[in-house]
């Protein structure tokens, strides 16, 4: 269960790459409008959220330490508020909708809150490597009376 | 407030909640209960604070707070106050202790699991708002509970080994997710069976009025009494009305390289090798008749007349009212131009790159008889491999004028996203808005046009004797009108511009010194404005168009007795899409081709209420009726009645329009923005008894 459970780590740490990645690709595609960044906000709300839930159920399962469960869920977290800093940056738009020194203000913290989830989970990618090569045979342990629950 | 300022605060109200009490439960078991109480304190702020932001958005409206009143608050309060209750005394005296004894209290389970549950509960709130949106459903509201309820064993479980009932408790759990997913899954597959306008049914599956769940196998025998034919029937006559001529085109979608005005070359989809295609022009009357030709377009393409009440047969949206035209293919269009204004083409195969690399034109059609007097532009904007262009303008129109000629400027937005449009230099009317002209529209000045997309706005005035000059979203020059004797801002404006007999004369105007004006001052208030100052017109205020002109009657108004409703609620949300799950544009709740078919019987009069209850701005367009606006955000309009075909639906508005269905067939009902509408933001208003004999699962 470790070992599955360092997989989808690292699934999730790719797909945050892939995210910083699909921001470049949003940020230069021409003409800029709400389509450019599709792809971001499909991998951003949809894969990246599914695959931190689906990892903190394979960490609880693969009894991982507390802390580490709850860093692995964290970049759900982070991606509702990477989604509520555009929804506040939208709001102090000016009437025509263009941004405002404010609004710009707001919105560039997505980059370093993004920075955060790269981070986040870069670090639970990184201990749930070493659960894995911990100790085989409590691997075992852990799959079989793991609750069950989680895969829901 | 604003509505969707009342919605950014609601959300940074939910996640600080959220953010205050898994602080808390953080900070408690790592033993330090002093940080813990002081989050706790602010958790214990933020929550009832939502309850007061939730309660603020619901003077909106039910549909921005539903999931947030019916699954989000009750969860937050509950849990907020089984954590205060628990949680607090223990923390208060573990706080108070400042000893390891106190730190060591602080870890117990007692007080980390129900502020770390409330934690959980607050954050199922704005990811339910960001991932599920609206509506919150007993499916989908089961599986949050089973997740929130989920994160509370587990995190009990890893506190201690001995937890009360984990069993039951843990069974439970997975019995609230399955039924949830069984609730959330297991209509979609029913709805999928009853695709609407599925191909080999013979007939629409209709929907409930309000947006409620297909109902698949609706017996169509009571529709008896409703001829059934296929929408291929539909189609225009052969003959123009009587007094009118048939005007025949050809166009053919080709790729090819177009030159812009600058020299600039560009890759692109046209219409007989041209961007925009070449306009189609008529008098009222006259038979237009189009042969669409694919050269090799390998995608497809289709002409939809936007905007233009064509026979359903005509209207050109692939899978549903043809096929769409493959290379070497060829389809004809006929209808009578009855309409008489300013519209537009495009296709509607793969429409979002489609449209955006060229394959659109204009569609202009004049009134009988009416000899065209002055100038005439047709100037559609569109946002062409990264540069804003004007036709095939990249640079701006230059155009010499003499003082007094009629001019009219007709704008149209073929992008996805609105445009702002300010004219300078002069006083002029919006005398017609998506091809219908406007009641009494009055003298304009320092006024920004915000143009949704697919909308058009006609602008009329007489040329004055300085510059004229349009620009498009503040930065770019688009048009500029010389005079033919001077060059530009020399010399005072005279009052001459007040042409005679043109019908746009500016001399009615309320304020007195509008109408002589000798002056290019523009620091005097109500003066012509100054055509250089491009800084002022930044700044110049939105025309609200529904305080614009004056009012005159309509065949029906809000008050009518309407024989359908219908409410499309505008959000973002996990969905399913064609196939696959996808976080979607969403109307209420579902994507394209999920959305349930509104089905209306010929001569009902239709009440549609759209809310955007989204963070974008949908541009929404009905296919084959223009609508006429009873109300944004409850507010009926107090100037000009508005007839339009695409009307922009800001976030946190509701508008509310009405339309008699007087065109039977089926029809494309979509956000304009066609980006959106391929992740799903689409429907068909389907007429009964009206049949396809297409696939029916696509609309371009």
């Amino acid at each position: 269960m470790r070992k599955v459970y360092a997989v989808f780590a690292g699934l999730l740490l790719a797909a945050a790459v892939v995210q910083m990645y699909l921001a470049a690709v949003g940020a230069f595609d021409k003409p800029q409008d709400d389509s450019s960044f599709a792809a971001h906000s499909m991998n951003g709300m949809l894969v990246i959220p599914v695959l931190s839930l689906v990892a903190t159920a394979a960490a609880a399962a693969a009894r991982a330490p507390g802390r580490l469960i709850g860093l692995t869920v964290l970049p759900v977290g982070l991606v509702v508020v990477q989604a509520l800093i555009v929804a506040l940056g939208g709001a102090f738009e000016d009437a025509a909708g263009n941004t405002t020194p404010l609004s710009l203000a707001i919105l560039g913290l997505h980059a370093l809150n993004g920075m955060a989830v790269l981070g986040v989970c870069g670090t639970v990618f990184g201990r749930a490597r070493r659960l894995a090569s911990a100790g085989p045979e409590q691997v075992e342990e852990g799959a079989v009376d793991g609750p069950a629950v989680r895969a829901s | 407030m604003t509505t969707d300022r009342l919605m950014v605060l609601d959300l940074l109200v939910s996640v600080l909640a959220a953010a205050a009490w898994v602080g808390a439960g953080a900070a408690a078991a790592a033993r330090r209960p002093r940080t813990a109480a002081a989050l706790m304190a602010g958790a214990l702020v933020t929550s009832p604070a939502r309850a007061g932001s939730v309660l603020a958005l619901a003077g909106a409206g039910w549909w921005f707070v539903q999931e947030k009143v019916t699954i989000a608050l009750p969860l937050l309060l509950t849990a907020s106050v089984v954590a205060a209750v628990t949680a607090g005394p223990r923390l208060l005296a573990a706080s108070r202790a400042a000893s390891e004894a106190g730190r060591d209290a602080a870890r117990s389970p007692a007080v980390v699991v129900p502020l770390l549950g409330a934690g959980y509960a607050a954050a199922a709130g704005p990811v339910q708002t960001f991932l599920l949106g609206y509506p919150a459903e007993p499916g989908s509201a089961l599986i949050l509970l089973a997740v929130v309820a989920g994160a509370v064993l587990l995190t009990w479980r890893a506190m201690t080994p001995r937890v009360p009932l984990l069993r039951a408790a843990t069974a439970a759990t997975v019995v609230a997710a399955l039924a949830g997913g069984a609730l959330t899954f297991l209509p979609a597959t029913t709805a999928e069976a009853a695709t609407p306008v599925a191909a080999t049914a013979g007939a629409v599956a209709p929907a409930t009025a309000e947006g409620g769940h297909d109902m698949p196998g609706h017996d169509m025998s009571t529709q008896a009494s409703v001829p059934v034919r296929p929408v291929t029937d539909l189609r225009g006559p052969s003959a123009p009305a009587p007094g009118g001529t048939v005007r025949r085109f050809t166009l053919t979608a080709r790729t090819a390289t177009v030159t812009l005005s600058s020299g600039r070359k560009v890759a692109a989809w046209t219409f007989d090798g041209q961007v925009p295609g070449p306009p189609i022009t008529a008098e009222q009357g006259d038979l237009v008749e189009v042969r669409l030709r694919n050269a090799d377009i390998t995608e497809g393409v289709t002409l939809h007349w936007h905007g233009y009440d064509v026979p359903s047969g005509e209207d050109g949206v692939p899978g549903l009212t043809q096929e769409a035209v493959p290379p070497g293919g060829e389809f004809v269009y006929r209808f009578v131009a009855a309409q008489t204004g300013t519209y537009w083409y495009h296709t509607h195969e793969v429409s979002d790159i489609g449209v955006r690399m060229g394959l659109y034109g204009m569609l202009v059609v004049t009134p009988r008889g009416s000899a065209t007097t002055g100038v005439d532009l047709t100037l559609p904007v569109h946002t062409f491999a990264g540069t804003t262009v004007v036709g095939d303008h990249d640079k701006p129109v230059l155009q010499e004028v003499a003082p007094g000629t009629p001019v009219r400027l007709r704008l149209v937005d073929t992008d996805n996203t609105p445009h702002r449009f300010t004219l300078a230099g002069t006083v002029y009317r919006l005398v017609a808005v998506d091809g219908t002209d406007l009641s009494g529209p009055g003298p304009l000045s320092r006024a920004g046009l915000r143009l949704p997309a697919g909308g058009r706005y006609d602008l009329a005035f007489t040329m004055p004797s300085g510059p004229v000059v349009l620009r498009v979203d503040d930065r770019t020059e688009a048009v500029r009108l010389t005079t033919t004797a001077n060059g530009p801002g020399h010399g005072p404006r005279h009052g001459t511009g007040n042409g005679s007999g043109n019908g746009l004369a500016t001399d009615d105007a309320p304020g007195a010194e509008r109408t002589a004006g000798p002056t290019a001052r523009s620091d005097h208030p109500g003066d012509v404005t100054d055509a250089e100052d491009a800084a002022a017109a930044a700044g110049w205020p939105e025309l609200d168009l529904t305080r614009y002109g004056t009012p005159a009657s309509t065949p029906y108004t809000s008050r009518s007795r309407f024989d359908r409703r219908f409410t499309l609620v505008l959000d973002r949300g996990l969905a399913l899409g064609d196939g696959l799950p996808i976080y979607a544009h969403t109307i209420n709740g579902r994507a394209y081709p999920h959305v349930p078919t509104q089905v209306v019987a010929e001569g009902d009069l239709v009440r549609l209420t759209v809310v955007n209850r989204g963070r974008d701005t949908h541009p929404w367009h009905l296919h084959g009726h223009r609508v006429l606006v009873l109300a944004r955000d409850g507010r009926a309009p107090t100037g000009s009645p508005l007839w339009l075909d695409t009307f922009d639906v800001r976030p946190g508005e509701v508008w509310e329009v009405a339309f008699r269905a007087a065109n039977p067939g089926l029809w494309m009902n979509h956000c304009h923005n066609l980006s959106h509408a391929d992740l799903g933001m689409m429907l068909h208003l389907a007429y009964e008894g009206v049949t396809t004999p297409f696939h029916g699962g696509h609309g371009g």
